[in-house]
């Protein structure tokens, strides 16, 4: 199935939503046409889910379809991973990231390697959606993005949508995907009054269904200077630094990778090539991250020296602290982003 | 000019309910139907759909607690 990613399209009065309503609308329009879409998690029955990401889908399609589960995510990914073998297409949620490790077997030695074991015959289509990210004082087992943790293990594509727009098409292509796809969703993007919301995630959402594809990298704002990647949270950061920068003369060209699984190395380069900068800036840790996966590949694609060495920024190596003036002390920021951009373009100002 | 107003009977009156977020700015086009804003009450979000299409005026800031029946902006 191809359709197209409709993001050039603006209708005449926009129709935002909130990525927590745009992921359960997907699921919901996929459900309605699909009977072997099924979801499962904790809380996503009745309450909607903890995160929005199920809203009004236990009164539509009932609780055999939508299925709240006990704290058990070694059950009922497990259960998943056997039901996408034969022939459901399961949505599921690890509400937190965090909690991978209880249920790590069945993602990367089940889920993942279904395909690669059985030479193709049997497949995973199935959807792991996970929140993400810190900022709002939840310490370091509710804060955490482990972005290359799963970035790192093959069989997986792992996707995150910095907006509403890219949420829904993302989703839809993952539920269609045949293998399993890991649907990251940041908190500090998601639509939920508890933890705040960055306005710019909140975007015109078309009603009707579309695909963004996985494995596509976005470029969000054009610029000639530097290349800024982001994903997540750290796009609209990057962003929000770029329009200061403007202002002080420097234009930065902002990519949003959308997909951590395949990296679009391709995009990447291209716009490394045309900028000769590039600094990276995600919220996981800093060491073995996407930052260092990102500057590597450039480093390897491209011919010439750049104008200044490629640069990182990330969550230094410890775990997030509770506290929030050393949290946000620690994570990155658009004031951050400004400084290093600022620095590194030094000989250039 | 229309009013938006909070929804009634969706909870319980013992439960705080804070106006979450404004999914449109001030002076921005709206139409009739769309969700504007978004009502919290103890990690559920409640819908505020747009009363008329047109400009919409915001009265009520994000984090406000806010209570059923209460005007939180308009559409002219």
């Amino acid at each position: 199935m191809s359709l197209h990613d409709v993001a050039v399209e603006k209708p005449n009065v926009e129709r935002r939503l909130t990525i927590a309503k745009a992921m359960s609308e997907a699921i919901g329009q996929e459900m309605e046409q699909d009977p072997s879409v099924l979801v499962m998690g904790e809380d996503i029955g009745k309450m909607g889910g903890v995160f929005g990401t199920t809203t009004g889908l236990f009164e539509t399609f009932g609780g055999d379809r939508v299925r709240d589960t006990p704290i058990s995510e070694t059950a009922f990914i497990g259960a998943a991973v056997g039901m996408a073998a034969s022939g459901m297409r399961p949505v599921v949620e690890l509400m937190f990231v965090d909690f991978f490790g209880v249920c790590m077997d069945a993602i990367y030695n089940l889920a993942a390697k279904q395909s690669y074991f059985s030479g193709g015959k049997v497949s995973c289509p199935m959807v792991l959606m996970t929140s993400v990210g810190g900022g709002y004082g939840d310490a370091g087992q509710h804060s955490q993005c482990l972005y290359a943790t799963f970035g790192h293990l093959p069989g997986m594509k792992v996707v995150i949508p910095s907006n509403a727009h890219d949420a829904k098409g993302l989703m839809l292509s993952a539920i269609r995907d045949e293998n399993p796809v890991i649907f990251m969703f940041h908190k500090a993007l998601q639509g939920m009054g508890w933890l705040g919301t960055v306005a710019g995630s909140i975007n015109d959402t078309p009603e009707s269904e579309y695909l963004v594809p996985i494995g596509k990298a976005s470029i969000v704002r054009e610029g000639g200077d530097i290349t800024l990647v982001g994903l997540g949270a750290t796009v609209h950061q990057a962003l929000a630094a770029a329009s200061n920068l403007h202002d002080a003369g420097i234009d930065a060209e902002v990519i949003d990778l959308r997909t951590i699984s395949p990296l679009d190395r391709e995009t990447i380069c291209a716009s490394v090539s045309k900028t000769g900068r590039l600094l990276v800036v995600d919220d996981d840790y800093l060491s073995f991250g996407i930052g260092a996966e990102i500057i590597a590949t450039v480093s390897e694609a491209l011919p010439g020296p750049l104008k200044c060495p490629p640069q990182r920024m990330a969550h230094p190596d410890i775990p997030i602290p509770f506290t929030p003036v050393m949290e946000h002390f620690l994570l990155p920021d658009a004031g951050k982003i400004e400084s290093r951009v600022i620095a590194m373009l030094g000989e250039k100002k | 000019m229309t009013d938006i107003l909070v929804p009634q009977g969706q909870w319980e009156p013992d439960q705080e309910a804070a106006l979450a977020t404004w999914l449109y700015g001030e002076g921005e086009a709206v139409q009739k139907g769309v969700t504007v804003a978004e009502i919290m009450v103890e990690k559920t979000s409640f819908e505020i759909p747009a009363p008329a299409s047109g400009a919409l005026s915001i009265s009520v800031r994000e984090d406000e607690i806010v209570l059923p029946g209460q005007v939180v902006g308009s559409v002219e």
